[in-house]
């Protein structure tokens, strides 16, 4: 069923045709080497994983991004991007998931921004601005936006379709989404897969990104599966459970080491009817030994979860315990104290964890200076005693423990990330994507580190954006759907495909 | 790799080394303009008058480095000069009394600018300028506009005596400042507090993540700030004998100067106190070998203003290949 390239849209010159892009974000590949087309007339989407690429794609179409190899052809004709202009002159526009509308103008402004009806003096005529815009709502079939009204008093879904206005006036040749129903309606939806067809017909070519499947089967032509920052193939038509098992590939067994059985059922960490913005109505329990799985779509809660756990968001209500006793957090100082840590590789990398120019010593020993100081003067042979002792235990890859830590590889950061809760003689470790961005040998590691830290009695709760890794490390999987645990898998349900299908088809109902 | 490393470690040395350098050239161009410059005297005299350009930059560096400043130094300094005669009225046994209080207003007075950073979250700049304006409006009003009776009061001998008293030959000021150093650089390099204070400076997010009381330390840089600013408003009042107006307005653009000189990171969390000093050196050094050349007034704005402009273009690259 796969297509070659050459052969895509049956004939005519595709309109967009990305070949082998590759890019890179410090040492992550978001791309490696992706590849598809698309025709005119076409509604082509893109899907895949949290992570498999598909938005850094859209970017480099757009001219958001420059691609670090491979090579991209617009209307037929090889084309070098140095910015969205470009891409805009040659007609290809882009909808972007972030809103990138200006808060404080009204609608009229930002759907005219750039091309304004200008009078005498090209001074801007205001009473025409309004008017242009709200014909041009009309005819796209919206009633229901007022062109006057500042958009940050308007509703998400209200912006989104502004934004997705904005574009369609311009009249856009290639129309890339980036997953444009996110923050849609039922109503919108449907309003903007008519203007999808319209367009088809006027032989707009159209890509975009979407989790909901029922919404890619219902009006994709062609569907291209990306995996790891490449394309796993293009199709007509493919069941949605064939995709699944596309989207998250199969991989080495030896990969993951074998988890050992609970010993014995010993609560840890729990959290009853857990509400803070972000998330509501949480309730779990980690036992001793126990690594417990947190999955679903990014931006579903769980950052939020791990930070509320680890006092850094306020819980609004509901009760944390640790070892059976409730908790009252203040900050993470009092969830330090009271045994837990937190790894966190936030979305844009670093930056809450490490700090990246000081030494690793300094970054080990952050959260224990009060235990290895005296009068507040740091006792340096303590502090060097505990920390070379620990970086032999991990193996963390160093000349010298003085170097800065930002001169450490991605997977030897996350060892100092956690080495530090392991300083802190923290049992309860919360690790948030610790793997993200590593590769596959210190992805190993870090495995093996996790299976090594709950034999020894710790316990550890464990988000990740990788299905599979969840469904190899983990004894149970929480899969989180806007904010809420939407279900918990366990063996013998508990599978990559069972967890992204939880999250797919949890969104599907949305 | 390895090279990278060796790079990065000792990049804030060498900048404490540019900044020495620096001084020791521009004594020995001031000999050749005017013989003598280098003399023992000279370089003593010059060396007192960046003291005091030192102490205040001893609060800045503790703000700059978490990333702050402190605009507010000119009339903090400024109103403890003036608090501390009008308290003292220049005798020695009130001098005990008029110091703990003039120093006590200028932590309070930085205590308040952090609590405004730190818990208001009001940007440092705002803040600091705002408690600057309040600042000489409260000496300004409170001594009559310097006319009170107590205002033409001399400082405590005990006090001109920490200035000029000389040591083994050398004024007892210069020794104060190299127990200042020596303290300061301490706390920086050997204390919880300090190494707190370079981690909220590389990254707030990440050090509050870990445990770190970033606002309490907040709080506690920008008193230490106050203090330093009231220490050197004391000091120089011990130097001059009396207070004036306006004394404190040449202290905060040579603070920064000095910082920067220095190589304190403006945006935060690298640096030391060593080199913040040889920047004071520095700094007055440029400013006497100018005054040497008989070179005016506002032919030295403009030097010092070109000199801190071309040292934040080259750090600024610095940092770019680091």
């Amino acid at each position: 069923m796969t297509e070659s390239e050459a052969t895509a849209g049956g004939g005519s010159p595709p309109a967009v045709a990305a070949v082998k892009l590759a890019k890179s974000f410090g040492g992550v590949r978001a791309l490696n080497g992706a590849s598809f087309a698309a025709a005119p007339g076409e509604v082509h989407a893109l899907v895949g994983e949290n992570g498999a690429g598909k938005s850094t794609l859209i970017k480099i179409l757009g001219g958001r991004l420059r691609p670090d190899a491979g090579s991209m052809r617009l209307k037929g004709e090889a084309v070098e991007l140095h910015g969205p202009g470009e891409a805009h002159r040659r007609g290809a526009w882009t909808v972007f998931q972030e809103l990138t509308l200006l808060p404080w103008m009204t609608v009229a402004e930002n759907l005219l921004l750039g091309d304004e009806p200008r009078g005498a003096l090209g001074l801007i005529v205001r009473r025409r601005m309004s008017r242009d815009a709200d014909a041009a709502l009309a005819r796209l079939g919206i009633r229901h936006i007022d062109p006057d009204a500042l958009v940050e008093d308007i509703p998400l879904a209200a912006r989104q379709i502004v934004e997705i206005v904005r574009v369609v006036i311009r009249e856009p040749a290639i129309l890339l989404l980036d997953e444009p129903t996110s923050s849609l309606g039922e109503h919108e939806v449907a309003w903007l897969f008519d203007l999808i067809r319209e367009l088809r017909a006027q032989q707009t070519c159209i890509v975009f990104t979407s989790h909901r499947w029922n919404e890619i089967a219902s009006i994709a032509d062609r569907i291209t599966i990306f995996r790891n920052g490449a394309e796993v193939g293009t199709y007509r038509a493919i069941e949605e459970r064939e995709a699944i098992t596309l989207m998250t590939g199969q991989r080495l067994d030896t990969l993951f080491p074998p988890v050992p059985p609970l010993a014995a059922e010993v609560p840890m960490l729990e959290a009853q009817g857990l509400a803070a913005p972000g998330i509501s109505a949480i309730g779990f329990t980690l036992r001793r030994g126990e690594i417990l799985g947190v999955g679903g779509l990014t931006g579903h809660g769980h950052r939020e979860l791990f930070l509320t756990l680890f006092g850094a968001l306020r819980a609004e209500r509901g009760t944390i315990l640790v070892g059976g006793e409730a908790l009252r957090l203040r900050g993470p100082r009092d969830a330090i104290r009271a045994g837990l840590g937190i790894a966190l590789v936030p979305e844009d990398r670093k930056t809450e964890g490490l700090l990246l120019p000081m030494t690793i010593r300094d970054n080990l020993t952050l959260a224990i200076l009060e235990r290895i100081s005296r009068l507040g003067v740091i006792e340096a042979g303590a502090e060097a005693e505990r920390t070379r002792r620990l970086a032999d235990a991990l193996q963390i890859k160093t000349p010298s423990l003085m170097q800065p830590a930002g001169s450490l590889s991605g997977g030897n950061q996350q060892k100092v990330l956690i080495g530090r809760w392991l300083l802190a003689e923290s049992r309860i470790l919360l690790l948030y994507d610790v793997t993200r961005g590593v590769d596959i040998a210190t992805k190993h590691e870090i495995y093996e580190l996790m299976v090594r830290l709950i034999g020894e009695g710790r316990a550890i709760l464990f988000y990740s954006s990788d299905a599979e890794e969840l469904a190899h490390l983990c004894h149970r999987v929480l899969v989180m759907r806007e904010g809420r645990i939407a279900a918990e898998l366990a063996a013998p349900n508990l599978s990559a495909e069972a967890i992204v299908a939880a999250a797919v088809r949890d969104s599907l109902a949305a | 790799m390895a090279r990278f490393s060796r790079v990065h470690l000792g990049r804030d040395r060498r900048r404490t080394l540019y900044a020495l350098i620096a001084a020791i050239l521009l004594f020995v161009v001031g000999e050749f303009v005017h013989p003598g410059f280098a003399g023992l005297d000279s370089v003593e005299a010059i060396l007192t008058i960046a003291s005091f350009v030192g102490l205040v930059a001893a609060g800045q560096t503790f703000v700059v480095l978490i990333g702050g400043i402190d605009l507010s130094v000119p009339w903090v300094l400024n109103g403890a000069a003036i608090l501390l005669v009008i308290l003292s009225l220049g005798e020695d046994g009130r001098a005990l009394y008029a110091l703990l209080l003039t120093l006590g207003m200028g932590a309070g007075i930085g205590l308040l600018n952090g609590v405004g950073v730190a818990f208001l979250e009001v940007p440092a700049v705002v803040i600091t300028l705002a408690m600057n304006g309040i600042m000489e409006g409260l000496t300004l009003g409170l001594s009559g506009g310097l006319t009170c009776a107590a205002c033409a009061s001399y400082a405590p001998p005990v006090v001109q005596r920490a200035v000029h008293e000389p040591i083994f030959g050398v004024p007892a000021e210069l020794f104060l400042w190299l127990a200042v150093i020596v303290i300061v650089s301490f706390v920086l390099g050997r204390t919880r507090f300090g190494r707190h204070t370079y981690a909220i400076g590389n990254n707030a997010r990440a050090s509050y993540l870990a445990g770190v009381g970033v606002r309490f330390t907040t709080v506690l840089l920008y008193a230490l700030s106050g203090l330093f600013s009231a220490l050197a408003g004391i000091l120089l009042v011990g130097f001059g004998g009396q207070a004036s107006l306006g004394m404190g307005t040449p202290y905060l653009f040579q603070s920064i100067a000095a910082v920067v000189i220095g190589g304190v990171y403006i945006l935060g969390g690298r640096g030391s106190y060593l080199g913040a000093a040889a920047g004071a050196a520095s700094l007055t050094a440029l400013v006497s070998v100018l005054l040497a050349m008989n070179m005016p007034d506002y032919g030295r704005s403009i030097i010092y203003g070109v000199v801190i402009l071309v040292l934040l273009l080259l750090y600024g690259r610095e940092e770019g290949e680091g």
